[in-house]
């Protein structure tokens, strides 16, 4: 069998065994939360003080318009903590469950899998707060709200293979994790969260042009500020989805012998 | 297509990775220099687990593994789980294989003894509707009555076994592989879990055990396999092997 056969069947029979890794991924959500009377709201509560302090100070910083600022940054952080915990924790995947791995045969993509639901479930409880500040400021265009929707799903997909291959590495190479989450620091300043490209100069645009994380925040983004994202941004988004995913899964299947020795 | 576990010529070798080995910045340094060859050595210490393993079960097979710590007997039942691909050679294995290997796996301590026959149940590969008829026989073994609604992080280590033993005994497995999971827990339990055992030797059509008791072995087996430094060396009637091994180790204590 092909590295991206062998793949394509672990994935399928992986979501075939979707409630495994949805109990798998409720169970930290729940380990975390253990015994706290409002669980996993904290991390709404934590990540509205952050977006509330962060759309203050630097909405007078950069001399911005609150009612504009605001709900860019609610969506902006909230999409990115999204996105990093999906490579951050992507990249725990196969580490974290070595005694799973160890002692039964199942398709290894659940273990991925399993990261993608635990954070998608945090991400649903996060979105309380953009649901807030759109409420509060009003929504844009009505319009372009629906787009959000296959912009979210491209997002998640592009979280996703870069995880996976996280995940991969991480395991073979400890280091890895330490790496990633430095990488993701970086990125996390360099890519138009708390900025937005139109705010930059013309000499410095290029920060925006060349950073493909860029795109993926304007796809869920731009929908939700009333702007139809432009076909480049979509053709970006889901060529690197395209080849993203196929890339991860051929590194999957490649190596997919070595994870239980890797572990 | 009848139940049967067959292996040819199975070897398996072992990567141990010490912490330079699974650094990516001794790789990366490794590349500037010159002398290729001798640096080659990437600090992987291979292990031959297993080498040469022929064997082959039918149907109504009690296979009892012996053989010292560390003789590869574990290793050989998590090749036959499927959850080490073998390095050379061939491993069939047709049939729904449930490894019991280590009591803890899929415990959460936050959860509930229910909610852990589910989980367990699930990372063994059973459905949701399978878990939820068995559940009730599950509670009957473990005699752990209201118990079984509080989290798992209340129970002591004899009762955790015992669940963990019920679950993955009631599994309809085709081929059950036991590592040394009954030699714990008091007597009346060991009792009970050999009663179990044999009533699911009934249901079971291999079963295969690694266990240190060759008492266990005589009653329960038919096959046994001595395993000395990941090599087979003797494979046959349990009474022959045994023999064997206990004149190897000079264990008189074996010979009743």
């Amino acid at each position: 069998m092909s590295a991206l056969q062998l793949a394509f069947s672990d994935l399928l029979h992986s979501l075939r065994n979707w409630r495994l890794w949805t109990l798998l991924g409720w169970l930290e959500i729940r380990q975390r939360y253990a015994r706290s009377k409002i669980g996993p709201f904290w991390l709404t509560i934590s990540m509205g003080v952050l977006v509330g302090a962060l759309g203050v100070v630097y909405g007078s910083l950069f001399g911005q318009n609150i009612a504009d600022y605001l709900p860019m940054v609610a969506i902006g952080l909230v999409a990115w903590n999204l996105f990093s915990s999906l490579v951050n924790e992507g990249s725990m995947a196969y580490i974290n469950s070595s005694s799973y791995i160890r002692q039964v045969n199942t398709p290894k993509l659940i273990y991925v899998l399993q990261v993608a639901w635990r954070n998608l479930v945090i991400f649903a409880h996060n979105f309380v707060i953009v649901l807030l500040v759109l409420a509060v400021f009003g929504v844009k265009s009505w319009l372009t709200l629906p787009l959000f929707i296959p912009g979210l799903v491209l997002f998640i997909f592009n979280g996703l293979w870069i995880g996976m291959i996280a995940g991969l590495l991480s395991a073979r190479f400890r280091d890895f994790p330490q790496i990633i989450a430095a990488l993701l620091q970086v990125a996390f300043y360099v890519t138009p969260i708390l900025f937005h490209g139109a705010m930059l100069s013309e000499k410095h645009r290029w920060i925006v042009t060349f950073n493909p994380l860029a795109y993926l925040i304007d796809v869920v983004r731009q929908p939700l500020v009333g702007i139809a994202p432009p076909a480049s941004t979509w053709i970006i988004t889901g060529v690197m989805a395209l080849l993203g995913w196929l890339f991860a899964l051929w590194l999957t299947g490649r190596y997919h012998k070595r994870i239980p020795y890797w572990v | 297509m009848s139940t049967s576990i067959r292996l040819h010529q199975v070897a398996l070798d072992l990567p141990i990775f010490d912490v330079t080995a699974q650094s990516l910045k001794k790789r990366v340094l490794r590349l500037g220099r010159k002398n290729r060859l001798a640096e080659d050595n990437t600090g992987v210490v291979i292990v031959r687990a297993l080498s040469g393993i022929d064997l082959a079960l039918e149907p109504g097979d009690r296979l009892g593994l012996i053989g010292h710590n560390g003789a590869g007997k574990s290793t050989l039942l998590r090749v036959m789980a499927g959850i080490y691909p073998p390095t050379a050679g061939v491993v069939e294995v047709r049939g729904r294989a449930i490894p019991l290997l280590d009591i803890n796996l899929g415990m959460d301590d936050q959860s509930t003894g229910r909610q852990n026959i589910r989980l367990r149940g699930l990372l063994l590969g059973m459905k949701d509707a399978e878990i939820r008829a068995k559940s009730e026989e599950i509670a009957e073994f473990t005699e752990l009555g209201d118990y079984l609604d509080l989290p798992l992080r209340t129970y002591s280590s004899g009762m955790r076994l015992r669940l963990a033993f019920a679950i993955a005994t009631a599994v309809d497995a085709e081929i059950l592989l036991l590592d040394e999971v009954i030699g714990v827990g008091d007597a009346s339990f060991q009792e009970k879990a050999a009663r179990r055992l044999e009533q699911l030797h009934a249901r079971a059509e291999i079963v295969v055990l690694a266990i240190h008791n060759p008492q266990v072995i005589r009653q329960s087996c038919n096959k046994a396999l001595w395993l000395e430094r990941g090599t087979l060396r003797s494979f046959g009637a349990v009474d022959t092997v045994l023999a064997d091994y206990a004149q190897h180790t000079g264990l008189t204590v074996l010979n009743e």
